[in-house]
């Protein structure tokens, strides 16, 4: 009887963690991992375009000295009339154990998946140094860090794209950032990348190869990593006024090699960047801001084109900006303005000089409702002086209307 | 070179030597109401930051740069927690690189994990609104949960400096002592209000309805940081009209005009109420901030 009633605790006893485990949500598995689930977000971007200039691709459009026809093609973000989807952005995030932290973003088209970052940064680094290792957005400036969902307008500053491409200075390596002790913000940081950005910098070697006589000859690649970034960014506060302001300097080598692979340039680039920003907090969800950014580039090296493998001295010197000003009028209604300007464009072959427009530029106008934070349609107008089709100017507009929504973790709600 | 070498040394030694005579504890806090507590228990042994003003909407403080260059320097962060600074804190405190305040170590505290949630959705979808899943995050505004987090933030300065243990408690005595003969005041104060119906503009003060007994109608929100429509402000009016009511509360951030609205066609008192401290003049501590609240309850 005893030994029965003892058996029967036991059995009790062993079964009671099960039970309670499969009445909890269903789940009876001990080794369950589901409570490890990092913080996953998704955003999605959908646009309908109108634009009063006929398909991109089929023309042969550039931006002399800047990008050649090919590169032009459309820009990744509302490339079509029409319907548009533009991007989704997932992204995964966690702790990975006492020492690290891990965050990824995943870029995801119609027809593709790419990582757009994944990166560690660290927990315990001491004296206000942190570090940051994978692939990820250099901190560049103030724009080039921010995702594509916060961005105030629907599309990069034109100044951007001309220099570093519609994925921005996204490249592998790591970044020391160190934050001062000081009672006002100072960051100052270095970054080492691999270079690969194929608009500014780039290490493949090529092959130039002359049709006519079937001659062809090599350019030497560069070893990475082959490119160096290092930036200072500080800020004050005035009462509800700040102030944002930063410098950044990259300078990496340079393998340009055009589209057809015809020709190429080979040499360094060295890229000077100024922001600043100012932003006024009228009360909790009105502000006005103005921000712009100034960047420079320079270029010396030589070109090299079928039949001429000495290769030209070539040098560039390039600048441009934008500036762009955001009114929060309320909690669910913003408007912006926004202009770009690309002003400096002298290119010097064997010391002299072609003759290359110098005053690009573009004018946006967006206005924007977001019934929560999570939700946002966009009007934006265009007005585009940027792009030549055989040596004119194709002056053009565009109007956008945009949808962008995230759900699950919580974003931060941008400075 | 020799002048610039000269300098970094200069500069090295002046950041050294200010952070050693500074021996004071330094605590940030997200929200005002906190920094008063601290300032309380702490009193000369600690150095308090404060990140928010008092008169903004909690919800939506704008992580200025500023706050990272404070967050770096800090022995200790207070948050309230309850996912009230989801939107700005993380960020700003994963670039500020001073692990001692990160959650889970020694220099970081969470007021909401001592607190006990009132509204605790079963159902967590953003159909819902600005859902906090861990309940309503404004316990602030029941003083029993200050008594509470007071104790709390007393146990936290003890551990992080051991030294001053005497005047903490000390401190902290004279605070609960105090608070508790207020909170008897309070009470007796607010007895005439027991069993009546309010309504709020958004769920801030439902911590202080259940303390001193009210009953809540609704909220002119028809979900938590959803702005009023005409059909639900309507349906409000409607049902005022039907039960009756004591006050329309709103908040200083919030745009006035719904309430004043409902206040118009039904005759029922709006009274515009402080959340924390610095949210109008008349507010300049945490014992003023409840003073001032029943003293325009009363009006």
């Amino acid at each position: 009887m005893k030994i029965t009633s003892y058996f029967i605790i036991i059995i009790a006893l062993l079964i009671t963690p099960i039970a309670t485990f499969g009445g909890q949500g269903g789940s009876s598995d001990p080794f369950s991992q589901t409570k490890f689930v990092p913080a996953i977000s998704f955003v999605m971007d959908f646009s309908y375009l109108n634009r009063d200039l006929g398909d991109f691709g089929s023309m042969g459009f550039e931006m002399p000295g800047f990008l050649p026809a090919g590169h032009t093609s459309g820009p990744l973000l509302n490339g079509e009339k029409g319907f548009n989807f533009n991007y989704a952005e997932l992204s995964l995030f966690a702790t990975v154990d006492p020492y690290f932290d891990l965050f990824t973003s995943f870029h995801l088209g119609e027809d593709f998946f790419e990582v757009e970052e994944a990166y560690v940064t660290t927990r315990k680094f001491p004296h206000g140094f942190g570090l940051k290792m994978g692939k990820f957005l250099s901190s560049f400036g103030r724009f080039n860090a921010q995702h594509a969902h916060t961005w105030n307008f629907q599309e990069l500053p034109l100044v951007f794209r001309v220099f570093f491409g519609e994925d921005g200075l996204n490249e592998k390596g790591f970044q020391l950032n160190w934050v001062a002790p000081t009672d006002f913000y100072l960051s100052l940081g270095v970054e080492l990348f691999q270079g690969e950005n194929s608009t500014s910098f780039g290490l493949d070697e090529a092959e130039i190869l002359n049709e006519d006589n079937g001659s062809e000859f090599e350019i030497e690649g560069a070893d990475g990593p082959g490119l160096f970034v290092v930036f200072a960014k500080t800020s004050a506060d005035i009462g509800d006024l700040i102030f944002l302001g930063g410098v950044s300097y990259a300078e990496g080598e340079t393998r340009s090699i055009s589209e057809n692979g015809g020709n190429v340039l080979s040499g360094r680039s060295k890229i000077y960047g100024f922001d600043i920003t100012i932003k006024y907090l009228i009360d909790s969800y009105r502000y006005i801001s103005l921000q712009t950014e100034y960047i420079d580039r320079q270029f010396e090296g030589k070109f090299y084109e079928a039949g001429n493998p000495e290769g030209s001295e070539f040098s560039r010197s390039q600048a441009g900006f934008y500036s762009e000003l955001v009114y929060r009028m309320s909690k669910l209604w913003r408007s912006a303005l926004r202009y770009d300007l690309l002003n400096r464009n002298n290119i010097l072959i064997n010391g002299s000089g072609t003759i290359l427009p110098e005053d690009m530029n573009r004018y946006s106008f967006m206005i924007d409702y977001s019934p929560t934070e999570f939700s946002r349609i966009r009007l934006q107008y265009n007005n585009n002086r940027y792009l030549y089709l055989d040596g004119n100017l194709k002056n053009f507009s565009e109007l956008n209307l945009q949808l962008n929504f995230s759900i699950g973790a919580h974003g931060a709600h941008p400075f | 070179m020799k002048r610039l070498k000269l300098t970094i040394i200069m500069i090295v030694l002046i950041i050294g030597v200010t952070s050693i005579v500074d021996a004071k504890l330094r605590v940030v806090v997200s929200y005002n109401y906190i920094a008063d507590i601290v300032k309380r228990i702490g009193g000369d042994e600690v150095k308090v930051t404060p990140l928010s003003k008092g008169y903004k909407d909690p919800h939506f403080i704008t992580p200025r740069p500023s706050f990272i260059a404070k967050m770096r320097k800090a022995d200790l962060l207070i948050i309230n927690g309850g996912q009230l600074e989801i939107g700005w804190i993380p960020p700003i405190l994963k670039k500020a690189n001073n692990p001692q305040i990160n959650p889970g170590n020694k220099g970081f505290l969470d007021l909401f994990s001592f607190i006990e949630g009132i509204d605790v959705p079963k159902d967590i979808s953003r159909a819902h609104g600005d859902v906090h899943p861990d309940g309503n995050p404004h316990f602030h505004l029941d003083p029993e949960n200050i008594l509470i987090v007071s104790r709390a933030i007393k146990d936290k300065l003890i551990e992080l400096n051991l030294s001053k243990k005497e005047i903490f408690i000390k401190n902290y005595e004279e605070f609960s002592e105090m608070w508790k003969k207020k909170m008897a005041d309070w009470r007796k104060l607010l007895e005439k209000f027991s069993g009546k119906n309010v309504v709020q503009y958004h769920k801030n003060f439902d911590y202080f309805l259940k303390r001193f007994n009210m009953k809540q109608l609704g909220t002119l929100e028809p979900v938590p940081g959803i702005p009023p429509s005409t059909k639900h402000v309507l349906e409000m009016i409607d049902i005022i009209n039907n039960k009756g009511a004591e006050f329309i509360i709103h908040d200083v951030y919030h745009m006035k005009k719904p309430s004043q609205f409902v206040n118009r066609k039904t005759n029922v008192k709006l009274v515009v109420l402080p959340h924390d401290v610095g949210a109008v003049n008349e507010v300049t501590d945490i014992v003023s901030l409840f003073d001032e609240i029943i003293r325009r309850l009363l009006k």
